[in-house]
């Protein structure tokens, strides 16, 4: 028999049976409807955290201080204050033309900011001219702050813009005089206050795990340390930037090559510092989204296996039907073969044709999904491996769960068929 | 007489109904049939003469005996085998017609070219079986569009079509009026008279009467075969009742020439 006319019939016999065929399609079509939508939300969360994290600036090798390893007794990693300016400007000296930038930064805490009569509280964050690099993020308006101003411990600032619209709403800010105060002592008796001249206006960049990224001054590092911390040379990070992801994993080890040889440790085991690899913290939130996702995606598949023993179901009653019909193919000549390819691609033919629909149906779900406004920023992505794997699966359905009918169908006796009333 | 069309030698058939109702349907039956041959097959019910059919027509194999067809044993031949052989030698007419209720008549007429390998002229020459029978102008209709006689002569030319051995028909008439039976008899004449081979169980002696030769058969034994001297004509029978079905019967006759 050849495969056009198994098509046919096949296809003859889904048509006559409408409603039937097209509520055990249902089973199959919302299966894969499930499995389509399900994977496309983790697809789209898994999409998103790598791009929250690529945000923070991309190919990154971040020098923390403290202990790697949590053999025996260590400081809290925040408490430690084993990295200093000269341990980043030995990166840069040594590993200079291996890499991109580098650049060290120093947290100085939260700080009431005035200008004029408005104010606003925000965080300070010291950090070193080669910030907008590293962190591929440039300026709207004025300068980055330069080497000499880090060296004159220049009272500089370059604003956030979330930061800027509070202070000075649409008006220039650059060029403009800011005054940071600090309560401290018994009752907050006194106040620290330093006034810093805005030279720079970030871009733009939104929100990281839900934290405006926008709302921060940043102030050369030097100046965090002497002016605002009085914590001199310490700083919280070195954030190095490899020349590509390729060169990431070499960097690490450059980077942690130099740091052990000016820490004057030997054994790697007792480092005063951690270095992590954004292509690690990548790995590991992309094996939580993947484990996500494969989650997702059984929950379509249990409805996906629910669907195919709705087809072996009808499949069964089909043949049973059909008997007859068997026992006269069978007795002009049809072979084994021919039957159990016949209900086979009829099989087939239902869940192959179900699996498009259910595709259809996924995407008409993640579409309407991307235009609830709760789920607003939720990603949703269909691959086209998504929807291979989706019709590939539930033609394998139709090939697993019609071949037992099948097999039933093939094997019936001819004259035990043709009796059958 | 080795151009036997089909020659079997002492076979035997036994049916297990249920627990310890054992049917011995055929008991070491022998029967020849040459090419040309009209044969009623004859018995009350119970004689064997289905199960006998059925092993003729290869949609069973005998407990024992052998069985010759057309020089081949199909005694010894699987499932698959079996199907071939009933595609290629075997032209099945049934009581009920037996015709896939969706498919049209030229459709059902094609069904054996499906299965008999790769034919591209099947349409064209299930188109002439049908015009052959008289059903040129209805190869759209489906069986239930048809009566009972047309359906009957769709059979045949499905029959027909792979130009087999043997035609095996059970019953042919049963299901039909007596001048739908004239009809199908008449075109069996022509089609013998053209020199097919036909055996037909029949249980009626008026029908039997237009075959050359009957078989009786009782208790799964052949207990009777005798020539028929004159053979009833079935076409003739109908030109004497003034039959309007004699321009098909003449395109049969062409036909099958």
């Amino acid at each position: 028999m050849k495969l056009l006319d198994s098509f046919r019939s096949a296809l003859q016999s889904i048509v006559v049976n409408k409603l039937r065929s097209s509520l055990t399609m249902l089973g199959v079509i919302i299966g894969v409807a499930a499995v389509i939508a399900m994977v496309a939300v983790g697809n789209g969360a898994s999409a998103q955290v790598q791009s929250t994290v690529l945000a923070l600036g991309s190919n990154l090798v971040t020098v923390t201080p403290g202990a790697q390893t949590d053999a025996g007794l260590r400081g809290a990693g925040a408490q430690a204050q084993s990295l200093t300016l000269d341990d980043m400007k030995a990166i840069q000296d040594q590993l200079g033309p291996t890499i991109k930038a580098v650049e060290a930064e120093q947290t100085a805490g939260r700080w009431q900011i005035v200008a004029g009569t408005t104010n606003w509280n925000t965080n300070v964050v010291g950090v070193t001219e080669d910030y907008p690099t590293v962190r591929d993020w440039g300026l709207q308006s004025g300068d980055f702050f330069t080497e000499s101003d880090l060296r004159l411990n220049a009272q500089v600032a370059i604003l956030g813009s979330v930061t800027a619209e509070n202070l000075f709403g649409d008006a220039d800010p650059i060029g403009r005089t800011i005054q940071l105060r600090q309560a401290f002592g018994a009752g907050n008796a006194r106040a620290r206050i330093v006034n810093f001249r805005v030279v720079g206006l970030l871009e733009a960049k939104g929100s990281t795990f839900g934290f405006s990224r926008d709302d921060q001054i940043l102030v050369p590092t030097t100046t965090a340390q002497r002016v605002l911390t009085g914590r001199t040379s310490v700083v919280n990070s070195i954030i190095v930037k490899a020349a590509s992801s390729d060169e990431m994993a070499n960097t690490t080890e450059d980077v942690r090559t130099v740091l052990l040889a000016r820490h004057k440790i030997t054994d790697p085991v007792s480092a005063d510092f951690t270095v992590t690899n954004q292509n690690d913290t990548l790995a590991a939130l992309g094996s939580i989204t993947a484990t996500f996702t494969i989650l997702l995606a059984a929950i379509g598949g249990i409805s996906l296996l629910v669907g195919g023993i709705g087809i072996m179901n009808i499949m069964l009653v089909s043949v049973n039907e059909r008997t007859r019909e068997i026992g006269i193919r069978k007795a002009v000549g049809a072979r084994r073969r021919d039957i159990l390819s016949q209900f086979l691609i009829e099989a087939i033919g239902l869940t192959g044709l179900g699996g498009i629909l259910g595709i259809l149906l996924g995407w008409g779900i993640t579409e309407v999904v991307k235009r609830i406004p709760q789920a607003a920023g939720l990603l949703v992505i269909i691959t086209p491996g998504t929807v291979i794997v989706a019709v590939g699966v539930s033609v394998a359905i139709g090939v697993i769960f019609g071949l037992y009918p099948a097999m039933r169908a093939a094997r019936l006796h001819p004259i035990q068929a043709l009796r059958y009333e | 007489m080795t151009d036997a069309v089909l020659r079997l030698r002492g076979i035997t058939k036994t049916y297990r109904m249920g627990k310890d109702n054992i049917v011995q349907a055929l008991r070491g039956t022998d029967l020849d049939v040459h090419p040309g041959e009209f044969v009623a097959l004859m018995g009350p019910s119970g004689s064997g003469k289905s199960t006998m059919m059925n092993i003729l027509g290869c949609l069973d194999v005998p407990d024992s005996g052998s069985y010759v067809l057309a020089g081949q044993n199909v005694g010894t031949l699987n499932d698959d085998q079996l199907a071939a052989i009933r595609n290629r030698h075997i032209g099945f007419v049934f009581q009920t017609f037996n015709l896939l209720p969706r498919l049209s008549a030229l459709e059902n007429v094609e069904l054996p070219l499906i299965y008999g390998g790769d034919r591209h002229d099947r349409r064209d020459r299930a188109k002439r079986a049908l015009q052959d029978v008289g059903l040129g102008e209805r190869i759209a209709h489906k069986p239930t569009e048809l009566s009972g006689g047309q359906q009957q002569r769709v059979a045949i030319a499905r029959a027909l079509l792979n130009d087999p051995s043997l035609i095996l028909a059970d019953e042919p008439t049963g299901n039909l009026d007596s001048r739908s039976s004239a009809e199908i008899l008449a075109i069996f004449q022509r089609l013998n008279d053209a020199g097919k081979t036909v055996v037909m169980v029949t249980h009626e002696p008026d029908v039997a009467e237009h075959c050359k030769r009957i078989v009786r058969m009782r208790d799964g034994l052949v207990s009777g075969d005798e020539m028929v001297a004159e053979p009833r004509r079935a076409e003739a029978e109908l030109r004497s009742a003034g039959s309007a079905a004699s321009v098909d019967l003449h395109a049969t006759a062409a036909a099958a020439r």
